[in-house]
């Protein structure tokens, strides 16, 4: 996975529109977000999180011949943020690539399209990387969450000596909602407000959690690491308490309140932090939410012990509400 | 313009090979960039990667640089250019590290002994001396070659069609490489990079005999800091001077005939308007008047070598 | 020199911003300057070498040669060379090549740059034309910025401080007070230098030669005879990118010039009482001191503390105080060093050109003979 290094804080904001820091901090459930310099873009963050997982895996790139990023905010209308990756990682150039867009779920959307292929062994290795730097308008709520960042998962034969989770199940769950939405000639997207909640999220995330459970017989309980996608901290935490997870459970991956809703990135880069410290045989839920909208679940096993990512030893860098805005107006050129 | 799309995937190509670890060897902070680049002062600097090539390359960060930093390579993007193409490339970050780890240093690069000097001024018989004297730490690098093994060989060669050549050349196995054309033949001779790197494994010095062509190729391939230079020069005032020493000494060998001892003239030629040229390639220039002489500089400057390996260089001139 | 070149012939324009002078009037200008100073007519030039680096890219103007010597009544053959700021040297060798084959006995050379009828951004990013293209200017590089380096460098190894530094400029502007060609005629007192802005850390503006419009030209013969021969024209060349040297606070090509053109004058550098150096900045004024072998690596600021009494550097100002109209500064050297020959009555001299940063190098050694 890769993050920007600098942060802003949501009472900084709150601060700019004379609201109570603290308060507003409390009612969504985060604390701080990443921020984007103005040389990153979800290329580059793609790039360094995919660099990541293949020294991670101790892969040779030339083996890798599938390549898919899902983002809200590729660089390009017209040009494949996965070809530019792919040939930057110099994987097999006879790679199948394409970009995917699903709001947030794109990211897992290519998870899913990687696994198929490596199952039916149309490849060996493939890459599958979620990755955004998303805009919001100032002003509205969104620019509270919406964050960067970056993960990528390389998927392979189960057989492959460093193995170390394996997807048991994959479902999605799609319908047509108009909860969020950016037209092409839009630099900001829109979306419903409250119409976000119940209707979107809520309806989708529960629909595909009982599909899980009754497809596959497990129960709650027997399921030691659960990660939502997470646009904001208390979504998650309310269908947790819905199902009765634990906090144990969502521990690991409830990574929103100190990185900010990364998008097509968010729930993989919790997924990631999960894969670091989750112990062998021990089964793991991940379920991603893109507005529009629709779900993807993983149901998985770990086939070792968790590895942990080097230490970023970058330093954090807190902006003010001006750095802010003058870093994310440099970034629109 | 320099961002066109035919400009910007050539520059893509070569990109790869700067994506590594390095030092800054010097640094600079750019207040007025060019146009294209965020106006915001720029910090560039002059780095040393890993493989021993340099680069000039975009620091990041915000923290004053210092000489000597330890560097890890992003990608970034650069400019936008009027039709909306973007440019990335490779831009360095600071890291923790001050200098790169001594442990990390010896295992990724080894030193090669190099003896360049022109035909006839006495190189394998320098080399045959110094293999005694620091036979324990050093051992001859084979020369892989085309032409047909001769009489008077030792077990310097080792000998390969010319298909064969070719064969390693392309797949990047012989990582230097020249041929001696010459009235009576023409011919390949190289060296293999397993023939080296099984030199270093043993804990070893690779050293080898050579010229220019293949000294440069080394150069290129290891990086100029790994090699260990030195020419070894007739004695003589001048070209000229120098020159009829050679000849001197090739008719004295009694080893060639009138027509290959005038091809070797011509190359030793080249050799000495090469030290001229090109003296960045060669740490030093030895003249080898007396062998005794040549070989216990040659034994200081080994030695020193191996000290350097195991003690950090204090800051010095590049 | 396989014949004896004479100088028989120089003149040069005001250096400066010459509003109501184009590159055509700055070069008609030298020209009739030269032609006026020599013995012969404008009818006995053979060839015209003309110097420039900018002119396709800031004047639209290429084809420089033939422009020069329409200038002339006779339009003589005509070609113009460019290798950077180092073209003036350059055109000078060639002028010298092409008497010592005898292809020529009397060459007609002026250098010439019209730099202010363009913004300065699209001068700088012209200027970094003298770098590589390919290699330095996609990190955003700039040209101050590979001194810039070079500077950092040489302070790290050598401990030259700030205030040392700005010696360079302060003396370079006290030897243009006497020269009425020179773009800056005015004192600059160390704390001016020390305090002017940053253009690329350490290189501050008063470190910078200025941006110039100017054009010198000289007749070199071998027809006619003077009292200042040409004794010495080496060229050299090194990488185009500093990234390919080993090290970055000596230029092996003015090393390796010097070598040769003292060899080919067969004179030592203690019979040299006069020299021109490029100073681009004012670190590179150092460098040169130091590669052309006046000074030791690391002690070439002792020369701008305490001016030796019997080697006169830079009396024209140099490239800061006098100005850097960069075609036209390799031939105003020359010109410089024989006009303050003949002043001090002294017999040798040296003009040091250079191109990017000590890509090209060009020396030359110039007699005086005090008959």
């Amino acid at each position: 996975m890769h993050i920007p290094s600098s942060r802003i804080s949501v009472s900084e904001i709150a601060k700019e529109r004379g609201e109570d820091g603290a308060s507003v901090s409390k009612s969504i459930g985060v604390e701080e977000k990443t921020v984007p310099n103005a040389g990153e873009d979800a290329f580059t963050l793609a790039y360094e999180a995919g660099k990541q997982a293949i020294d991670i895996a101790e892969v040779k790139p030339s083996q890798i011949s599938a390549l898919f990023v899902g983002s809200e905010s590729h660089p390009y209308a017209v040009k494949p943020t996965s070809g530019m990756v792919a040939a930057a990682l110099e994987v097999d150039p006879f790679c199948h690539c394409a970009d995917l867009e699903f709001a947030c779920k794109a990211g897992t959307a290519g998870v899913q399209i990687v696994d198929s292929m490596v199952r039916c062994k149309q490849i060996r290795y493939g890459l599958a990387i979620g990755s955004d730097t998303a805009q919001s308008r100032p002003g509205d709520a969104l620019e509270y969450t919406a964050a960067a960042g970056a993960a990528a998962l390389l998927l392979g034969p189960e057989q492959t000596k460093n193995a170390l989770c394996r997807i048991d199940q994959t479902i999605s769950f799609t319908t047509d909602t108009p909860d969020f939405w950016r037209a092409s000639d839009e630099q900001y997207p829109s979306h419903g407000g409250r119409f976000t909640g119940e209707p979107g999220y809520f309806h989708h995330v529960r629909t595909t959690m009982q599909s899980v459970l009754e497809t596959s017989k497990i129960a709650l309980e027997d399921i030691d690491h659960v990660v939502l996608h997470m646009p904001n901290g208390k979504f998650p935490s309310r269908i947790a308490k819905e199902f009765k997870l634990t906090e144990e459970q969502m521990e690991l991956g409830f990574i929103v309140p100190h990185i900010g809703n990364t998008y097509s990135a968010c729930s993989l880069i919790g997924l990631v932090h999960v894969l670091q410290e989750a112990k062998k045989d021990q089964r793991i839920l991940l379920i991603s939410y893109g507005s529009g909208a629709g779900c993807d679940a993983f149901l998985c096993t770990m086939l070792r012990d968790g590895v942990k990512l080097p230490i970023d030893t970058r330093e954090t860098t807190h902006l003010t509400y001006s750095q802010y805005q003058q870093q994310m107006a440099a970034r629109a050129h | 313009m320099n961002d066109s799309p035919s400009i910007i995937a050539r520059a893509q190509k070569k990109r790869h090979s700067r994506a590594l670890c390095g030092t800054v060897l010097s640094h600079t902070i750019v207040r007025h960039p060019p146009a294209g680049f965020p106006k915001q002062p720029r910090c560039i600097g002059l780095i040393e990667l890993e493989d021993g090539s340099r680069t000039l390359g975009a620091i990041t960060g915000a923290k004053p640089i210092a000489i000597g930093q330890h560097v890890a390579p992003r990608m970034q993007l650069m400019k936008i250019n009027n039709a909306g193409l973007r440019t990335y490339d490779i831009v360095y970050e600071p890291t923790v590290m001050q200098h790169a780890p001594l442990h990390e240093k010896q295992k990724v690069q080894g030193y090669i002994l190099a003896l360049t000097g022109p035909s006839g001024v006495g190189k394998s018989t320098v080399n045959l001396l110094l293999s005694q004297v620091i036979g324990d730490y050093a051992q001859h690098v084979p020369i892989i070659t085309t032409r047909d093994p001769k009489k008077q060989d030792k077990n310097e060669y080792s000998y390969v069609s010319e298909q064969e050549f070719q064969d390693l050349k392309d797949q990047g196995l012989i990582i230097a490489a020249t041929r001696i054309p010459s009235n009576t033949e023409n011919r390949w001779y190289g060296y293999q990079a397993k023939d080296i790197e099984r030199i270093w494994k043993q804990g070893k010095i690779p050293t080898v005999v050579t010229e220019m062509h293949l000294l440069k190729d080394l150069s290129h391939h290891y990086g100029r800091r790994s090699i260990l230079s030195c020419g070894l020069l007739p004695p003589g005032q001048s070209r000229r001077a120098m020159l009829s020493q050679l000849l001197h000494r090739l008719r004295k060998r009694g080893r060639d005939s009138e027509a290959s001892i005038r091809d070797r003239l011509r190359n030793a030629e080249q050799d000495l308007i090469f030290f001229d040229r090109r003296k960045d390639l060669f740490d030093h220039l030895i003249v080898n008047e007396d062998l005794d002489h040549v070989v216990s500089i040659l034994k200081r400057c080994v030695r020193k070598l191996d000290k350097l390996s195991t003690v950090q260089k204090p800051k010095e001139a590049l | 020199m396989e014949r004896d070149i004479f100088l028989i012939g120089a003149g040069q324009t005001q250096f400066g911003e010459r509003w109501n002078a184009s590159l055509r009037n700055l070069m008609e200008e030298a020209i009739t300057a030269a032609l006026d100073d020599a013995p012969c007519t404008s009818l006995d030039v053979d060839i015209v070498v003309v110097s420039n680096m900018l002119a396709e890219r800031v004047n639209s103007q290429a084809h420089l040669g033939a422009l020069a010597a329409s200038i002339l009544p006779h339009h003589p053959p005509a070609l113009r060379v460019e290798s950077a700021c180092a073209s003036g040297a350059v055109a000078l060798h060639t002028a010298c090549s092409l008497l010592e084959s005898g292809r020529a006995q009397n060459v007609l050379v002026v250098g010439v740059e019209k730099m202010t009828d363009t913004p300065s951004d699209e001068i700088a990013a012209a200027l970094m034309g003298a770098a590589d293209a390919e290699k330095d200017a996609p990190s955003g590089i700039t040209f101050p910025g590979l001194f810039g380096l070079i500077a950092e460098r040489y302070m790290h190894e050598y401990g030259l401080t700030r205030e040392e530094l700005s010696y360079v400029s302060t003396r370079h502007h006290e030897r243009a007070l006497k020269n009425p060609y020179a773009q800056f005629r005015k004192s600059v007192t160390s704390d001016q230098v020390s305090a002017s802005p940053l253009v690329a850390d350490p290189i501050r503006l008063l470190d910078c030669s200025p941006i110039t419009d100017g054009a010198a030209a000289c007749l070199l013969s071998t027809s006619c005879e003077s009292s200042l021969k040409i004794s010495a024209s080496q060229l050299t060349s090194d990488t185009t990118s500093i990234a390919d040297r080993t090290s970055i606070t000596s230029f092996p090509a003015t090393k390796d010039a010097a070598e040769r053109a003292f060899e080919e004058a067969t004179i030592q550098r203690s019979d040299v009482s006069v020299i021109e150096l490029h100073d681009c900045f004012s670190i590179a004024a150092l460098l040169s001191l130091e590669d052309l072998g006046f000074a030791e690596p690391g002690q070439g600021i002792e020369l701008y503390k305490n001016p030796p009494a019997d080697l006169q550097i830079n009396g024209s100002g140099g490239l800061k105080a006098c100005g850097h109209p960069v075609g036209a500064t390799g031939i105003k050297q020359l010109i410089e060093v024989g006009r303050q020959l003949k002043q001090q009555k002294e017999q040798w001299g040296l003009a040091h050109n250079f191109g990017g940063a000590g890509v090209t190098c060009g020396v030359h050694i110039l007699e005086h003979s005090i008959a």
